[in-house]
């Protein structure tokens, strides 16, 4: 004789369809001018950056870039509802939720420039900086959530990973303990179909990602990624179950890659362009926008004065940008130890003649 | 407590059954007695103590089952024995084994300074070859490192003179003494001759000069100090310890004649005797040749007549005896032949004046005139 | 506390005691550490004495167990975490080479890494396969990531305090075989030892016998053979294989001329193949003979009936001195 031992299922929270318009009868708390104005001016000032970081890139000013674009809608809602005390472990494609948690722009092109003193900025507090390996920072999301824990901090972490993130033993791992200790993680799957060239249906032959959690036995569920209002209430529940001490969320984010997966990467070659096209008629920006406009919270002059604006920031902190001097070569050398050993002082040493020389020009000979 | 457990007594063997004890609990056991029989899937095995020690505690009777890695027996007192590894073998430490451990942190101290001369492996090997011993040479490279022409140019010597003597012992530690004071003082050499034409017949040389020494630093006080180059700073000593140069085969020996100033003329010699046999015989300790305030050179005994002597930090004066030689001297207006004692006086301009060096040679001259 | 002859397992234990008494954020982690004590009870009593929220048993999972160090690290808590046995330390790597040993660099010390990991390593125990294993170098080559060997009680305590208490990350590993093969008298006065140098153990002239965790025993058994036979060893525990005390080993060959550098480890492109290569450049014009290695080959570290024929033993480093001593260039 056989009995069900447990039976999971996984929500999935949308209140817009692809053109803005309601699914069905919203909510109160949707209706109104607050925060959808903000997340919608977010949402653009973060295209904006992703477009120009794109074009310094293609005239040699920035270096390999992770565009963000199709994401606007889950950085910039995850951010706005984290608080300050709250700790982001971010990957590589957050630059809006930095920029939100108060990273200045210029110091985003600084880092992508290939400076680490990107990662130094002061205004990132505690918030770990951009892990690179894949999945690694679902761990580190954890651990920061369990010095939380032990200092007796009611706050929240928050860590996003992708698709192809999922199928690493560290977010396996990481799903695990935090269900294991409770600890008050939010982990968040930018679902965007794609990782590089590998779509979602190659990764896992799991309808959803989110079902993942329900082995690791914690809270797992799906929201549209490109409605920033379905995405305000998921990931605000979230974090005020995590604060109040009710556990870690596994929330699978459906967006779409709208870029290549890098500046160095070329989509065209693994993507077929029908697909492309059939998601940009369901990308966030401008289904918020027609939102807003349904709503009478926008119109074409506040469009026009955002858009406006928006440019002139973004051009000043690329002006800022290029006026940083260039660090110096010690500093490659002084962070590796909380004091520089003997051996590596002497390679400090050499590199400053060798840095002095090549900018002389050539071997010297003498 | 200390517990013996069933160990796995063929490969794998889970579990064994108790045949029969042969001990009884309280009963004192050796190391490799016979404890139990007990029968496993494969034979009947003796399993014997695997140390000596009073039995607390049986575990299960005749016909129990008993599961590998369970206990077995109880020994009375000691440690508890859990080894602590769910995998292999720890070696135990021997319990007299409980000294400090004392290790120096970092190089040892005579590794700071590196004794071997520096040369490349390949002019080692050319040194080898040729015989040329590297630790005579001083090398013409870089940093003092021997090069292949510094070996072969001494092979070409040695081939011509033989080989050199590498200096040995005192005579080592004079030339480097006399090295070390000719870079650091700043001599200057008074010369002047002391009439001891009265002085009667078969008079203490020796001592008249400690004696006029303790004189002159008595009244011009300012030779008889150390000098400290490095802080620049003076030590005036009270005391007249005075350092008398000795010569012998091995080489120069300048044992301490100590408070010169104030002990009697037969106590003086007594000791300056002894002093000289310690040093012929070879038996004066360390410590009876440091220390001196200021030095006296007797070379009159040998020959010569002025010197520049050496001073050897951190005193600052030296005083030389020539040889006594009759000679025309002005005796008011008129040429007689009288003893005189030539004298040079060496100071260290750099601790004194030439002023305090002319009086200390006048104070000198005159005790040795009364 | 008084002083007390204990075993260097019994040292490490102490030495976490200290550090869990003296900082309220030093915590522990790993696999069976807490009511079990460790596998080899290096964390024994501890769990009892400081509770669970400082001595925590974890899920089996090391990639997790370093990179919830790494997460713990930058936010103030000083993890020292246990991976059961150096064979399975190789899930850590990504976290420590990718994180840990380069978080305070790539945020220019906004954010850095004070944690340790502990694991037993090194063969002679007769353990199952992938337990005996010295791969210590493969840790040693990374920027950022301190790696430090005791070879006694003292020095374990000693160090390991001193690892707890650096702000970089630590990788502490420590020679299981002689985790009980001697006792010596400690003092518990909280004093550590510092990472960044090597340790004369025994003074000598004539050569330097260079080595580090369980194969000083062997090296301090041969010098005193040696001392028989009219040659003074100078016997160097290197102890911190990153960044190492190069200093120290060029002024000791420098004076004797002579080296053997000994380790379990495999032969290429081992820590005494790196330690040959610096005295070449800053002490050739002092050598008297070529530095020579005695070292594990070059295979796999055998099941335990081979491990004894893998391990350099007392006969091994006399034949390595008496064939440097009778060389002639």
């Amino acid at each position: 004789m056989h009995e069900i031992s447990y039976q999971g299922e996984i929500r999935l929270t949308r209140y817009l369809n692809d053109s803005g318009e309601p699914l069905g009868e919203m909510p109160d708390w949707a209706c109104g001018n607050q925060p959808w104005v903000g997340y919608y001016q977010q949402m653009v000032l973060a295209r904006q950056f992703d477009t120009k970081a794109i074009s310094l890139q293609r005239t040699g000013q920035l270096g390999t870039f992770a565009s963000l674009l199709g994401a606007e809608a889950i950085d910039v809602v995850c951010a706005s509802l984290m608080q300050a005390e709250d700790v982001l472990v971010p990957y590589y494609r957050n630059h809006a939720m930095q920029m939100i948690r108060g990273m200045p722009i210029s110091q985003l092109f600084l880092y992508w420039g290939g400076d680490e003193r990107g990662s130094a900025t002061p205004e990132m507090g505690r918030d770990l900086p951009n892990a690179v390996p894949i999945a690694t920072q679902c761990l580190h999301a954890c651990g920061v959530a369990t010095a939380l824990k032990l200092r007796g901090e009611h706050q929240a972490v928050l860590t996003m990973i992708g698709d192809g993130g999922t199928s690493k033993g560290d977010f396996m791992e990481a799903i695990n303990v935090a269900g294991a200790w409770q600890l008050p993680v939010v982990f968040i799957i930018n679902n965007n179909q794609w990782a590089i060239s590998v779509p979602r249906s190659q990764q896992c032959i799991a309808p959803t990602l989110a079902q993942k959690a329900i082995g690791a036995g914690i809270r797992g569920e799906q929201v549209d990624g490109n409605d920033a209002i379905a995405l305000h209430e998921v990931v605000g529940q979230a974090l005020e179950r995590a604060r109040a001490g009710k556990g870690p969320t596994v929330i699978e984010a459906l967006s779409y890659r709208l870029s290549d997966h890098t500046t160095a990467d070329d989509a065209t070659r693994y993507r077929p362009s029908d697909e492309l096209k059939a998601a940009w008629a369901r990308e966030p920006v401008a289904r918020l926008r027609n939102w807003l406009h349904s709503q009478g919270l926008w119109d074409e002059a506040r469009e026009q004065a955002w858009q406006t604006e928006t440019k002139q920031l973004i051009e000043s902190a690329v002006a800022t940008y290029q006026a940083i001097e260039p660090q110096s070569v010690d500093e490659q050398y002084d962070y590796l130890y909380a004091e520089c050993p003997p051996g590596l002082a002497a390679q400090r040493e050499q590199a400053r003649i060798r840095q002095q020389r090549r900018e002389q020009g050539g071997a010297d000979h003498e | 407590m200390k517990y013996f457990k069933l160990p796995d007594l063929g490969e794998g063997l889970p579990e064994a059954e108790i045949v029969e004890w042969h001990v009884q609990e309280g009963d004192e056991v050796e190391v490799d007695q016979i404890l139990v029989s007990v029968e496993t899937a494969k034979a009947i095995v003796e399993v014997p103590s695997p140390q000596t020690g009073v039995i607390a505690h049986l575990f299960g009777a005749a016909g129990d089952t008993i599961h590998t890695g369970e206990p077995l027996v109880e020994f009375a007192g000691g440690e508890d024995a859990d080894s602590g590894t769910v995998v292999g073998q720890l070696s135990q430490a021997k319990s007299t084994e409980s000294q400090r451990e004392s290790f120096i942190i970092g190089a040892a101290p005579s590794s700071r300074q590196a004794a071997h001369q520096s040369t490349t492996p390949a002019v080692r090997s050319l040194a080898q070859r040729l015989g040329v011993s590297l630790e005579t040479l001083r090398g013409s490279g870089p940093g003092g490192r021997v090069t292949a022409y510094d070996v072969e140019r001494a092979a070409d010597l040695d081939q011509s003179f033989g080989a050199p003597e590498p200096l040995k012992g005192v005579r080592k530690q004079m030339a480097k003494a006399m090295a070390q004071s000719h870079a650091e003082v700043v001599p200057v050499t008074l010369c002047e001759d002391a009439d001891i034409d009265h002085w009667p017949e078969g008079t203490d040389i020796t001592m008249r000069l400690v004696q006029a020494i303790a004189a002159a630093c008595q009244a011009v006080p300012d030779l008889n100090v150390w000098f400290d180059g490095q802080q620049l700073a003076r030590r005036p000593h009270s005391k007249i310890d005075l350092g008398v140069a000795v010569d012998t085969e091995q080489g120069l020996f300048v044992p301490v004649l100590r408070d010169i100033g104030n002990r009697s003329l037969d106590d003086l010699r007594d000791g300056l005797n002894r002093l000289r046999a310690d040093v012929k015989a070879r038996s004066i300790p360390p410590a009876e040749m440091q220390g001196a305030t200021i030095t006296l050179s007797n070379f009159g005994t040998l020959a010569g007549r002025y010197a520049s002597p050496v001073i050897v930090p951190p005193q600052v004066a030296i005083i030389g005896a020539g040889v006594i030689r009759r000679q025309p001297v002005a005796v008011g207006d008129e040429v007689r032949i009288h003893r005189v004692m030539p004298l040079s006086l060496t100071f260290d301009h750099r601790a004194a004046t030439g002023g305090e060096a002319a009086r200390f040679m006048l104070a000198l001259i005159q005790s040795l005139s009364e | 506390m008084s002083d007390n002859a204990i075993t260097l397992l019994e040292a490490v234990n102490l030495a976490l005691a200290r550090a869990l008494e003296e900082d309220p954020n030093v915590v522990l982690l790993g696999e069976d550490i807490g009511t079990n004590g460790g596998v080899f009870r290096a964390t024994d009593g501890l769990k009892a004495r400081f509770g669970e929220r400082r001595v925590i048993d974890t899920p089996l999972a090391e990639t997790m167990i370093a990179g919830l160090s790494v997460g713990m690290a930058t936010q103030g808590i000083r993890p020292v975490a246990e991976i059961q046995f150096m064979g399975f330390i190789f899930p850590t790597m990504e976290h420590l080479v990718a994180h840990a040993a380069r978080m305070r660099h790539r945020t220019r010390g906004r954010l850095s890494c004070p944690m340790v990991l502990r694991a037993p390593f090194g063969g002679g125990i007769h353990a199952p396969e992938h337990h005996s294993e010295s791969t210590e170098t493969l840790l040693a080559h990374i920027p950022g990531l301190r790696v430090v060997i005791p070879s006694s009680p003292a020095r374990a305590y000693g160090l390991l305090l001193a690892a707890i208490r650096c702000d970089d990350p630590v990788v502490f590993l420590e020679p299981k075989r002689i985790y009980r093969a001697s006792k010596t008298l400690i003092e518990d006065n909280g004093e550590a030892l510092p990472l960044d140098t090597c340790f004369t153990l025994r003074e000598g002239s004539d050569i330097t016998l260079i080595s580090w965790g369980a194969m000083i025993s062997e090296t301090l058994a041969a010098a005193d053979q040696l001392a028989d036979e009219g040659i003074s060893c100078e016997v160097i525990d290197v102890a911190t294989l990153n960044p190492i005390d190069h200093a120290t080993l060029v002024a000791s060959v420098s004076k004797t001329g002579r080296c053997v550098i000994i380790h379990e480890a495999p032969h290429h492109g081992g820590m005494g193949a790196e330690i040959a290569a610096t005295l070449s450049e800053q002490a050739l014009t002092y050598l008297q003979a070529p530095p020579r290695r005695v070292t594990g080959d070059d295979t796999v570290m055998p099941y335990y009936r081979y491990e004894q024929l893998y391990l350099p033993d007392v006969d091994d480093i006399l034949i390595a001195v008496r064939e440097t001593m009778e060389y002639s260039g």
